[in-house]
């Protein structure tokens, strides 16, 4: 249930730039959830068929020669005979030898099918934004040279970070994440295909919860089913439990604004942190909760989450922003309070 | 010669005269003495006959005559000229006679022998040939102070005679180029011996005794009673006693701080033995008599000193910032205590080879010098390279340990106690320490010393106050006659932070170049200043805490100070570099402390400062831009100026960043293993960033529905099962299960099962952790542990169908031809009933196999032969998603396969064991019995390792008949095993695949079928698995 209705609204989409086999690499970029990976499926299955389906997980360790040192690398690969999914960023700050040897290397031998043609191969390049400098501007010259033989297909969440130089060489297709309607609409269409029954406005309030994420659209929408079937309208959609964390956050926020308090959010905020919640998120979801503030705080406080967030995205250790920001926080919200009740 | 014999005129003369009138008298009754005739008088006489052969030997002679020999004036004619040409001309010459002419003053002439009873020189008149005995004395006083004058000013003691001379020469006006180079040679003189004479003044006035030392009293008196903790063992037992007072003495002073005792350094100095226990003796008594402490806790202290010998930490480390006097304390103590210090220091070799013999050395063994008092040893800068002190802290390591291993194996404490101090005494352990051992260090928290911090005494030396250290300056400035002030003293004192050292030789330096020190002026003065690197505890006491400024207020005002302590904060973080430590620990501590703060608006300024120093580093890391890390020392500085107090800030090590750190890594390390585990065709639409944003609570939720109910899987409707089903499906496509775990303090999630049950069942891949927020309460509904052991039931089933897949995909695959060829050899070669029936079964089920592809299913899903095992699977199979289907059914057509085999072959098969299934799985060790008919039963005990279990296969290896069989056995609903024997060079497979319900059985019978390999060495043979609850 969660997986197959995902593939639903692709095909549209892909079967019009498949078409298009001249274009080399795409780039494709859009929030998570908005079903990039599923794009890219489609449009391999449409390119190859079926068999873009027969994935093999691998899990090889490179030896690569680096000047004087060899350097193993381990990497993990998604293949099927046709394609190479592979991110390079989970090397880390090495991913530039992934791009300079591994991905030459692939993209260098060129597959021949059935019929004795030469064909090509795809790679997929998972979270090229999180690419390091040097593995990007190593990437663009493979990316031209052996364009005859592999096609690449980059996915990011965002292109802000990938570099210019890159994405002049690529088409560059954005995905939107799903308007709430459409979301609407799959998960009518699961509810057909699962034989649900939806009491009218339900499958819009998950909508509305689920932050423009079909993935989590539908997570959510099966969780409902699985707590109570036969819904009723009134329902309550289990939220996320991170953000009811996070709100708790915010709460304590605004009860109290004090350096002891924020003792207290950073031991809040490395907790989420652990949990591998992205600090950018946090922040975000920090500042839009924060909105339900006093008119005219709301513009402050959108600024300094911005500010901040920017200060973060540049900086390393995201928990000084992150509490920089509360600090910000309380002391507007302090300096409010003082003015507005003396 | 001639020449300038005849310069000389009457008037010197006379002048010589009068000057040596002295002599003259003593000399004025000439009795020449006969019958001390040396052989030296030949040669004393030689010399005025043939003057010019060997300058200098000869004026010598020629000088001891001319100032001694009074009335031998006419000589002296001669004579002059010759030691003014040698002044005028040779300098060294001229030194020689100096020299001489001073010797001369010493002697006392006389004309007996027997008047002198020293040595004597006999010197003869040439003239009259009178002969006198000369006296060589050193007792004069007025000589004494000669001497030190002319060790101060060199040319005093010539002064008179050649200035004279010299005076001469100018009156008869010689060359000027002889009066010019006779200048220059008394000049050139005088750097040369006071050089040699002028001492530092850090040496000339350090400490000789225990009372003159700066350093804290406190620490002082704790090592000198660590020091008399070692007599018992150093000194042996005969002034125990005495020392045991001592100890309870300095231990009691210790803490009163009194000043020590006045008088018994001396004795304490000398040497062991009597005067040493005297001086014990006699103080004791007086702090007896001071002190009047219950006798009750001096008993107990001297029986516990006792008993100890040497003290509990064998390693004295003393630790401070340079110039406090460490070194010099450790050499006073032990000076004090009756030791003879032997130091090693940075500049020795220190690699742990060489510095071995050495410690040895110096710590067992007694000298047979002249010295014998016992060494100790200290062990200076210890800390200095890293690789020396490594050296040293090692060989030190390994006696300490080694000493406590011996201690701790003797039996009895006072028993082990004396033989080791008889061990000791004599040297007879290898590596023992039988002496005190001082390190030095100026990095407590060297990484180097580590391990020694662990097993020696530490010390931490503190500044000592400013004002001990101004009164001591001003002490060796009076008696260096310099004017100094104090508060110019004091000022430096508190400039170099009180390092004694560095003070002196700024002084001397100073006086040597007629400076005086300038109070407002101490840092643009040519001061040396240390490059201090201190600790980052320091570091960041220093950015927390305000200096407390006391003469800022009265002249110069506060923008002085400002700048002051602007300079010495930014030159102390800059100089500790590692700013990122340095940053934590300003973050982690800040909201700790007290400062005023009502609208946060100082918090916020400090954030904001660790924000921009956090994109700098990161700015500089991705650039490599290292000229810039130049301004984070001075965002440290920006948050002195917010939060600094003046109370003394509670400090600790920046941990959270770190633990933040390797949590976050632990955590990552979990997802990426878990995805690892999913199927691909899954899990490459999960990243992990998106599966902890979006996807645990659901998952969390989905995976625990409430509407499922604890009852027998046949209980449940069908709408139940369905769910139960498809939820089954769910896990096992995600890989998740449940898992005995012991019930841990973090992941009791489900707290009353768990008081239960000594094993609570919890999801696989943690992934429940995720949402386990501290302060947290998730509203996860917590299924009931029947549920879960169901689930874990079901989940297991349906891996059993994909891990059967999977055997038979490496297996089937990998050997499907050499299995094909040998099964059709086997059919062709030999013609048995019922392997070759079974072969043949075998073959045709393999063949359909093969023809129909891998991906084609085979026969029908619903096998009618599927007996009541099957029967639970399926709801499981019913829904399968889509991709399992097809393993599902290809598994489907083996287990049929098997099932005719099985029925064909064996004959004892009775179904009722099939059917037995619980639902409980129990992960103890099967035992195979293998049952061979005419063989004796042999058991095996397979030891199915944790990832056996999980994927229900089992490898065993059973020795049958001589060849080794390797089995590989999915236990679960079915078995399958696949027995291949390594044939000479190629690995026949001599395959059954038995498929059994194995569920709740303990053990495991495995039969063999009469008409098996024993009879007919074929390949074909069958094997039953029999099962029997409570075998």
């Amino acid at each position: 249930m969660t997986r197959s209705s995902f593939i639903k609204k692709s095909p549209k989409t892909s079967r019009n730039w498949s078409l298009n086999k001249t274009v080399h690499i795409c780039s494709s970029m859009g929030p998570s959830g908005s079903g990039k990976k599923t794009l890219i499926m489609a449009l391999l299955r449409q390119i190859f068929g079926i068999s873009a389906e027969k994935v093999k997980v691998e899990n090889r360790t490179w030896k690569i020669d680096a000047g004087s040192r060899t350097i193993d690398l381990e990497l993990t690969t998604l293949s099927s005979t046709n394609h190479v999914e592979l991110s390079p960023s989970d090397a880390g700050f090495q991913d530039r030898y992934i791009v300079q040897e591994i991905i030459k290397e692939m993209a260098k031998n060129r597959p021949i099918d059935t019929k004795g043609r030469k064909g090509y191969k795809v790679l997929v390049l998972n979270e090229v934004d999180k690419l390091s400098r040097e593995a990007q501007h190593s990437l663009r010259r493979t990316m031209e040279k052996y364009s005859a033989s592999c096609r690449l297909i980059l996915c990011c969440n965002s292109s802000s970070k990938v570099t210019e130089a890159i994405r002049s060489r690529c088409l560059n297709v954005r995905i939107n994440a799903p308007k709430e309607d459409q979301i609407v609409k799959v998960l009518e269409f699961i509810g057909k295909k699962e034989g649900l029954q939806l009491p009218p406005g339900f499958a819009a309030r998950v909508a509305d919860k689920s932050n423009r994420s079909l993935r989590r659209a539908i997570l959510s929408f099966e969780t409902c089913r699985v707590q109570q079937y036969p819904f009723s309208s009134n329902q309550a959609i289990p939220p996320m439990d991170w953000e009811e964390y996070v709100s708790e956050i915010c709460s304590d926020m605004m009860r109290e604004q004090s350096p002891k308090r924020l003792f207290q959010v950073r031991g809040k905020l490395y907790e989420l942190l652990i949990n591998c919640i992205p600090p950018e998120i946090i922040l975000k979801l920090l500042s839009e909760l924060l909105k339900k503030l006093d008119e005219e705080l709301k513009h402050e406080v959108c600024h300094w989450a911005a500010y901040y967030e920017h200060r973060m995205r540049m900086g390393q250790k995201a928990i000084f922003h992150l509490e920089a920001f509360v600090a910000k926080f309380m002391s507007v919200y302090k300096a409010f309070l003082i003015e507005t009740f003396g | 010669m001639d020449m300038e014999m005849d310069i000389p005129l009457p008037d010197e003369l006379e002048l010589l005269e009068a000057d040596s009138h002295l002599f003259q008298d003593s000399l004025d009754p000439p009795s020449p003495d006969p019958y001390t005739c040396s052989p030296q008088l030949e040669l004393e006489q030689s010399p005025p006959q043939s003057p010019s052969e060997d300058a200098v030997l000869f004026d010598e002679k020629r000088s001891k005559i001319y100032d001694n020999a009074g009335p031998e004036v006419d000589d002296e004619d001669w004579l002059r000229p010759v030691q003014d040409r040698n002044s005028g001309n040779d300098e060294e010459i001229v030194e020689v006679v100096v020299v001489e002419e001073e010797e001369e003053e010493e002697k006392i002439v006389s004309r007996y022998v027997s008047e002198i009873d020293g040595d004597f020189i006999p010197v003869t008149a040439p003239s009259g040939g009178d002969r006198v005995y000369a006296k060589i004395c050193r007792v004069d006083t007025e000589q004494g102070a000669k001497k030190l004058d002319f060790k101060s000013q060199s040319n005093g003691l010539i002064s008179e005679p050649i200035n004279v001379l010299l005076q001469k020469m100018e009156q008869e006006a010689f060359t000027k180029a002889l009066q010019a180079s006779s200048e220059d040679q008394s000049d050139e003189i005088l750097p040369e011996t006071q050089v040699m004479h002028e001492k530092l003044w850090v040496d000339k006035y350090a400490p000789n005794s225990f009372t003159e030392l700066l350093s804290d009293e406190q620490t002082n008196r704790e090592v000198l009673l660590w020091f008399k903790q070692w007599d018992s063992c150093v000194f042996g037992s005969d002034i125990r006693s005495t020392s045991d007072d001592i100890l309870s003495a300095l231990r009691r002073h210790s803490s009163i701080t009194q000043h020590p005792k006045p008088s018994d350094s001396t004795f304490f100095s000398k040497n062991k033995g009597h005067a040493w226990s005297r001086g014990n003796f006699r103080h004791s008594n007086n702090l007896e008599q001071e002190n009047s402490k219950p006798k009750g806790f001096q008993d107990k202290w001297t029986k516990k000193s006792r008993l100890t010998g040497p003290p509990e930490q064998k390693i004295l480390l003393l630790c401070g910032p340079p110039g406090l006097g460490k070194t010099t304390l450790a050499h006073v103590a032990a000076k004090h205590c009756g030791y003879r210090v032997v130091e090693i220091n940075a500049s020795d070799d220190r690699s742990s080879s060489t510095i071995e013999t050495k410690i040895l050395d110096v710590v067992q063994m007694n000298s047979v010098m002249a010295d014998s008092r016992p060494k100790c040893l200290v062990i200076d800068e210890i800390d200095g390279a890293l690789n020396d002190g490594k050296g040293v802290v090692e060989v030190l390591l390994k006696m300490v340990s080694s000493e406590r291993k011996s201690d701790t194996g003797k039996e009895n404490v006072t028993k082990g106690e004396q033989s080791g101090r008889v061990s000791s005494k004599k040297g007879q352990k290898t590596a023992s320490l039988a002496r005190p051992v001082i390190c030095i260090c100026n990095d407590i928290y060297a990484p180097a010393l580590r391990p020694l911090r662990q097993v020696a005494k530490v010390h931490l030396f503190v500044q000592p106050t400013v004002s001990r250290v101004v009164s001591r300056l001003k002490y060796i400035c009076n008696k260096e006659g310099i004017k100094t002030s104090s508060i110019a003293l004091s000022a430096l004192a508190d400039y170099t932070e009180c390092d004694i050292r560095s003070c002196l030789n700024t002084l001397q330096f100073l006086n040597k170049k007629r400076q005086v020190l300038n109070v407002l002026e101490i840092s643009s003065q040519v001061v040396g200043r240390k490059d201090m690197s201190r600790s980052v505890f320091d570091i960041w006491k220093e950015i927390f805490q305000k200096r407390k400024m006391k003469q800022d207020r009265k002249s110069k005002g506060s923008c002085g100070s400002l700048r002051n302590e602007f300079d010495s904060l930014l030159s102390l973080v800059s100089n500790r570099g590692d700013y990122d430590v340095i940053f934590d620990g300003i973050y982690d501590n800040i909201l700790q402390l007290h400062y005023h703060d009502p609208v946060m608006q100082k918090t916020v300024k400090c954030f904001n400062s660790l924000g921009v120093s956090d994109v700098i580093h990161q700015y500089i890391m991705r650039s490599q831009q290292m000229p810039l890390y130049a301004y984070q020392p001075c965002i440290a500085l920006s948050v002195h100026r917010q939060v600094a107090q003046i109370q003394k800030p509670n400090i600790e090590w920046p941990r959270s960043y770190q633990r933040y750190r390797t949590v976050l890594m632990e955590k990552m390390d979990k997802l990426r293993s878990w995805q690892n585990k999913i199927p691909p065709h899954i899990s490459r639409h999960l990243s992990t960033k998106s599966f902890v944003e979006d996807s645990v609570s659901p998952i969390l939720h989905i995976i625990s529905p409430p509407t499922l109910r604890p009852v027998a899987v046949h209980l449940l409707t069908e709408r139940e099962k369905n769910d139960l089903a498809q939820l089954v499906s769910t896990m096992v496509s995600y890989s998740m299960t449940y898992k005995n775990i012991k019930p841990d303090p973090l992941a009791c999630k489900q707290e009353n099962e768990a008081a239960l049950d000594a094993s609570s069942l919890s999801v696989d891949p943690p992934i429940h952790e995720f949402i386990n927020f501290k302060g947290y309460s998730s509203g996860h509904y917590a299924l009931p542990l029947a549920v879960k052991q169901v689930l874990v039931h079901e989940v297991e089933k349906q891996k059993i169908l994909q891990a059967s897949r999977s055997v038979h995909l490496t297996h089937g695959h990998d050997k499907q031809n050499m299995y094909l060829a040998e099964r059709e050899s086997a059919m062709q070669s030999t013609q048995i009933n019922h392997p070759a029936a079974f072969s043949g079964k075998s073959i045709s089920n393999e063949k359909s196999m093969i023809n129909s592809g891998q991906c084609v299913p085979s026969g029908s899903a619903t096998s009618p032969i599927m007996d009541s095992s099957r029967r639970d699977l399926s709801n499981a199979k019913l829904k399968p998603s889509v991709n399992q289907k097809k393993p599902t059914r290809s598994s489907t057509s083996f287990f049929d396969r098997f099932r005719k085999a099985n029925s064909k072959g064996s004959q004892s098969t009775d179904s009722a064991g099939w059917k037995t299934t619980t639902l409980e799985r129990d992960s103890r060790p099967l035992i195979f019995k293998f049952n061979e008919p005419g063989c004796a039963t042999s058991t095996f005990l397979v030891e199915p390792c944790l990832e056996a279990i999980q994927q229900c296969r089992f490898h065993i290896t059973i020795d049958l008949i001589g060849a080794q069989i390797d089995v590989y056995i999915v236990v679960q609903v079915t078995a399958v095993l696949v027995i291949l024997i390594p044939g000479n060079n190629i690995h026949e497979l001599w395959g059954i695949w038995i498929v059994t319900s194995m569920m709740s059985c303990h053990y495991l019978r495995c039969l063999m079928l009469e008409n098996l390999l024993l009879k007919n060495q074929n390949p074909g043979f069958c094997v039953l698995l029999e099962f029997e609850n409570g075998f």
